[in-house]
């Protein structure tokens, strides 16, 4: 059964392109606003200041410079691990928030990350910058290759393929006594132009930097687009022309690496790596804290980090005592251990749950939806206080 | 010890199987919460241990009798499946299912935080066993009470599932499960099935979590990745059971446990640590590369 | 040559017969009309040219290439663009974003020199911005282009669907309802529109739609499916005059 077809009435002109269209260029997104808001001078003026606060507090505050405060060696070491758990947290954002992709063994891909830069400069004698390289590499490779094992199936799965990692990571891989070293740890020495702690600091602050601008970039190309696009609607995105396994192959890749780097930065900070840090409690440590920074928002998942860093740590309520005791007369400390019994060092466990269920049922834009005013503000926008505002809807799938 | 490799395999299997008992509720319990939520369920595992906390409380602390403090363990660990429904699930109903996902996780979290915190005083902790008897099989394997007790238990609640689920609530709670919309229209309420669903669920959980706990001593986080680790095994029972089938989340289970202990066959204890968890992994990706659908899915993925 | 060319397909689901040895063939620059009545297969057919489903039996060319077991966003890449019956589009982007994200296929830069940030990409990422906002100028969209869709009424969304698929670049343009919710005079337009489209971007177009004026007007040839079977073709007219076909609309409020 054959349709014979109809000759077109009409042949349209076979201009492959788009006709031309007289008008001004159309100009780039962010100057599309007709009446664009220009910051008055005294605006300038607090914009500046309150970046000068900002950079002071990120780059002199810790290392004591510049400063009225005095801090230990401990705290610039609890501020390189909040850097190191802000590119950890920047890592599982591109999972989750940006292929919609959950990884529970994120702590097994820093701990690999870790132990391969620590051999790679103490066993094979090898630089520092090759062990990260190593061990980034490292990170990109296994994620990749657990996430086209799992894309067989829906993305419930890589769960469950990196829950199982993990803990084959955990219980075989870390027990490898020539890798880890055994119970004492392996040593991971630092190169020596970052051997003290400051240094190191400024080091890992630079790696957080770069991850920064790569994350920034993915987001404003190609890759990004694809994936917000696969994100909400894999059907509408292939129609798109996006390959949406290859897409998100590249998200398990780059989050991947992301978590090499940051083992391997993590191995060098501590000197002494032990596999015991590298648990569950840590994987779900990470979604959490990325989670309540705020998925898809860079800065909220780099400050919701550097907080459950701290926090975890026990250096935030350190920080904060003098400031509670000093002007509130209330010793926060005190409340927690002795009015209800909870430990520091259990602090981020009892409380990290909560800001995790409150936010994902109350404030699913997380700490950077809060700020997001501020943000905006700050970046010589308009004060608006419902900045960031907007509530993602889900999406019902399109019929096909 | 030298056995041969038959006997140690057969060791190896009957250990398996009592320890996949365990898996079996665990994986019962994610396969009932899947089917009626499309929730991979990540707590399943804590109500069993957060059950286990209660129950020894009562036991230890209060003094109560066994029956009671098991009841009083059961009870709390369904309250945490209700509460966990009716606080993270019910109000997240429209979002995605990793949305979700991280809400389940998020309680697992939650419920270890608090054991940390209520019980960090006691380092190690012991739950007395049901029956302190144990036997030895003609091949050598030493099988306990309590564990033989667990597998029939495991037999008791999944006959007693089937049976439910035959009868016209269950039924009901099917169709529920299958369209939302279509029974709310002939008047199921679907609110009420997420609930009892969820209960179930928990109770499956409690059921493990009390029933496993004497096998050894317990911490924080027993059941999910303590000394009896079962949510791993609990998922890849239920992958087995394509996710939805009740007697293949059973049948999974045992498998996963059998296959497990083959990590205690001298080939691999004595050359690889740890060799169970990679036994689990390796098992993982060959029924994810091989048989993604599962094994046991019976009629389920059919109806 | 026909641009499109199913042969004999059929779809199964279950036990259910989805499509039933369809055969149908576009030729170049045609305007394309399937009609029928609700359930009668025609989306599940467009899923079968889009790649979709891969049908149980039969097969479906693009201009001479058995393109029956391609992925959908390859069909994509050789000239395939399609809309859908709810709207097909990220609809928690902007209209721009979409036409952004739309010209996936045309940007010239690898993914990973996008990540690393390479000079290239920024001038390239300046291209695909004015090309969306020509497509948006051309279908007069210019101003809801920083919208979200989902505040976007639902006329609209339609509109932005169809500046999205353009602006993948298709060939062939497959449009599932593009005059659902319209009413005859917006579908009036739609057709004018249609044609333009067609003249400017060098198209074909195959198109679902339940609004039988519209469809007899501007469409060169018309299938009737009811049933997963074709039950007409030929001229506009004669199907809409056709016996079998008044009797398949009798009691749908559409005729």
């Amino acid at each position: 059964m054959s349709a014979p077809t109809s000759p077109s009435s009409e042949a349209p002109d076979a201009t492959l392109d788009l006709p031309t269209v007289e008008e001004e260029l159309w100009s780039a997104p962010e100057d599309a606003e007709s009446e664009r808001f220009r910051p008055s001078r005294a605006g300038w003026f607090a914009r500046g200041a309150l970046w000068a606060v900002l950079a002071w507090f990120v780059l002199a505050f810790p290392v004591n410079f510049l400063s009225p405060f005095t801090l230990g060696v401990s705290d610039v070491s609890a501020a390189s691990e909040a850097a190191i758990f802000a590119i950890v947290g920047l890592s599982l954002n591109v999972l989750l928030g940006y292929a919609g992709q959950i990884s529970l063994g994120h702590q097994a891909f820093v701990g690999i990350g870790a132990f391969t830069s620590a051999y790679v400069v103490v066993n094979l004698d090898l630089a520092f910058w090759f062990a990260v390289a190593v061990a980034s590499t490292l990170g990109l490779v296994q994620a990749a290759v657990l996430g086209a094992i799992s894309l067989r199936l829906t993305g419930l799965y890589f769960a469950l393929v990196t829950l199982a990692f993990g803990s084959f990571a955990q219980q075989t891989i870390f027990a490898i006594p020539k890798l880890t070293g055994g119970e004492g740890g392996k040593e991971a020495p630092r190169p020596a132009l970052f051997d003290s702690d400051y240094r190191y600091y400024f080091l890992c602050l630079a790696f957080l930097a770069v991850v920064l601008f790569l994350d920034w970039r993915l987001t404003r190309s190609k890759a990004g687009r694809a994936l917000m696009a696969l994100r909400e609607n894999p059907r509408v995105a292939s129609s798109y022309g996006i390959n949406v396994k290859a897409y998100t192959l590249i998200a398990f890749a780059v989050s991947g690496l992301f978590a090499g780097l940051a083992g391997a930065l993590m191995a060098h900070h501590d000197e002494v790596i032990v596999a015991q840090k590298f648990g569950f409690n840590l994987a779900l440590l990470f979604v959490l804290m990325t989670v309540v920074g705020g998925l898809r928002s860079r800065s909220g998942v780099v400050i919701g980090s550097a907080f459950f860093a701290l926090l975890g740590s026990g250096h935030l309520l350190e920080l904060l005592e003098p400031l509670t005791t000093n002007v509130f007369r209330f010793s926060l400390h005190d409340f927690l251990t002795g009015t209800i019994g909870l430990p520091i060092e259990f602090v981020a466990l009892v409380v990290g749950p909560i800001l995790l269920l409150l936010t994902i049922t109350k404030y699913p834009g997380g700490i950077g939806q809060q700020i997001a005013p501020i943000r905006e503000w700050m970046l010589g926008h308009r004060f608006d206080i419902h900045a960031g505002k907007v509530k993602e809807v889900e999406v019902d799938d399109v019929r096909a | 010890m030298n056995l041969p490799l038959y006997e140690q395999l057969a060791i190896a299997l009957t250990a398996g199987v009592l320890r996949g008992a365990v898996y079996a509720l665990v994986a019962l319990g994610i396969v009932l919460v899947f089917r009626g939520s499309g929730v991979f369920n990540f707590a399943q595992a804590e109500f069993g241990t957060t059950g286990l906390f209660a129950a020894y409380w009562a036991l230890t602390v209060q003094g109560w009798s066994y029956p009671v403090s098991f009841a009083f363990g059961m009870a709390v660990a369904i309250a945490l499946g209700l509460l966990t429904e009716r606080l993270v699930i019910h109000p997240l109903r429209d979002s995605s299912r990793v949305t979700l996902l991280v809400g389940t996780a998020g309680v697992a979290l939650a419920a270890i935080g608090l054991q940390f915190w209520l019980f960090n005083e006691t380092l190690v902790m012991s739950m007395p066993k049901i029956h302190d008897g144990y036997f030895t099989t003609p091949w050598g394997a030493i099988v306990t009470m309590q564990e033989l007790i667990t597998l029939g238990v495991l037999a008791g609640g999944a006959a007693l599932l089937a049976l439910f689920f035959r009868s016209p609530s269950g039924l009901a709670i099917q169709a529920a499960q299958q369209e939302r919309v279509a029974s709310e229209l002939v008047g199921i309420s679907v609110r009420r099935v997420s609930m009892l669903t969820w209960g179930i669920a928990a109770a499956l959980g409690g059921l493990a979590g009390i029933l496993a706990g004497p096998y050894l001593t317990f911490s924080a986080g027993f059941l999910s990745f303590g000394a009896v680790g079962s949510l791993l095994p609990g998922f890849m029972a239920a992958v087995l059971a394509g996710m939805r089938s009740m007697p293949g989340a059973v049948a999974g289970g045992l498998l996963v446990g059998a296959i497990e202990q083959l990590s205690s066959l001298e080939v691999f204890a004595e050359s690889i640590p740890g060799a169970g968890a990679m036994i689990l992994f390796v098992f993982l990706l060959v029924v994810l590369l091989v048989r993604p659908q599962g094994i046991f899915v019976g009629r389920a993925v059919t109806a | 040559m026909s641009v499109l060319e199913i042969d004999d397909v059929s779809i199964h689901f279950g036990g259910v017969k989805a499509l039933q040895h369809i055969a149908l063939r576009v030729g170049e620059w045609e305007i394309v009309g399937i009609i029928g009545p609700n359930g009668a297969g025609k989306t599940t057919l467009f899923n079968c040219i889009t790649g979709f489903y891969t049908p149980t039996s039969g097969t479906v060319r693009y201009r001479g290439k058995d393109i029956s077991n391609l992925p959908v966003h390859a069909r994509t890449a050789l000239g395939l663009g399609r809309t859908f019956q709810n709207v097909g589009l990220v609809k928690n982007g902007t209209v721009l974003e979409n036409l952004r994200t739309a010209q996936h296929l045309q940007v010239g830069y690898e993914p990973v020199s996008g990540i690393l940030g390479a000079p290239s990409t920024f001038s390239e990422e300046r291209r695909v911005t004015e090309r969306a906002g020509q497509i948006l100028e051309l279908m007069n969209l210019e101003d809801i282009a920083h919208e979200r869709v989902t505040d976007l009424p639902y006329g609209m969304q339609k509109r932005a669907e169809i500046a999205a698929v353009l602006a993948t670049d298709p060939d062939v343009l497959l449009l599932d309802e593009p005059g659902s919710g319209m009413g005859p005079e917006e579908a009036d337009e739609l057709g004018d529109l249609l044609l333009t489209l067609r003249k400017d971007f060098a198209l074909t177009i195959v198109m679902i739609d339940h609004h039988v004026p519209l469809v007899t007007r501007i469409s060169d040839y018309v299938y009737c499916l009811n049933f997963g079977e074709v039950l007409a073709e030929g001229a506009p007219d004669a199907v809409r005059n056709h016996p079998e076909v008044v009797r398949a609309y009798l009691g749908e409020e559409t005729v």
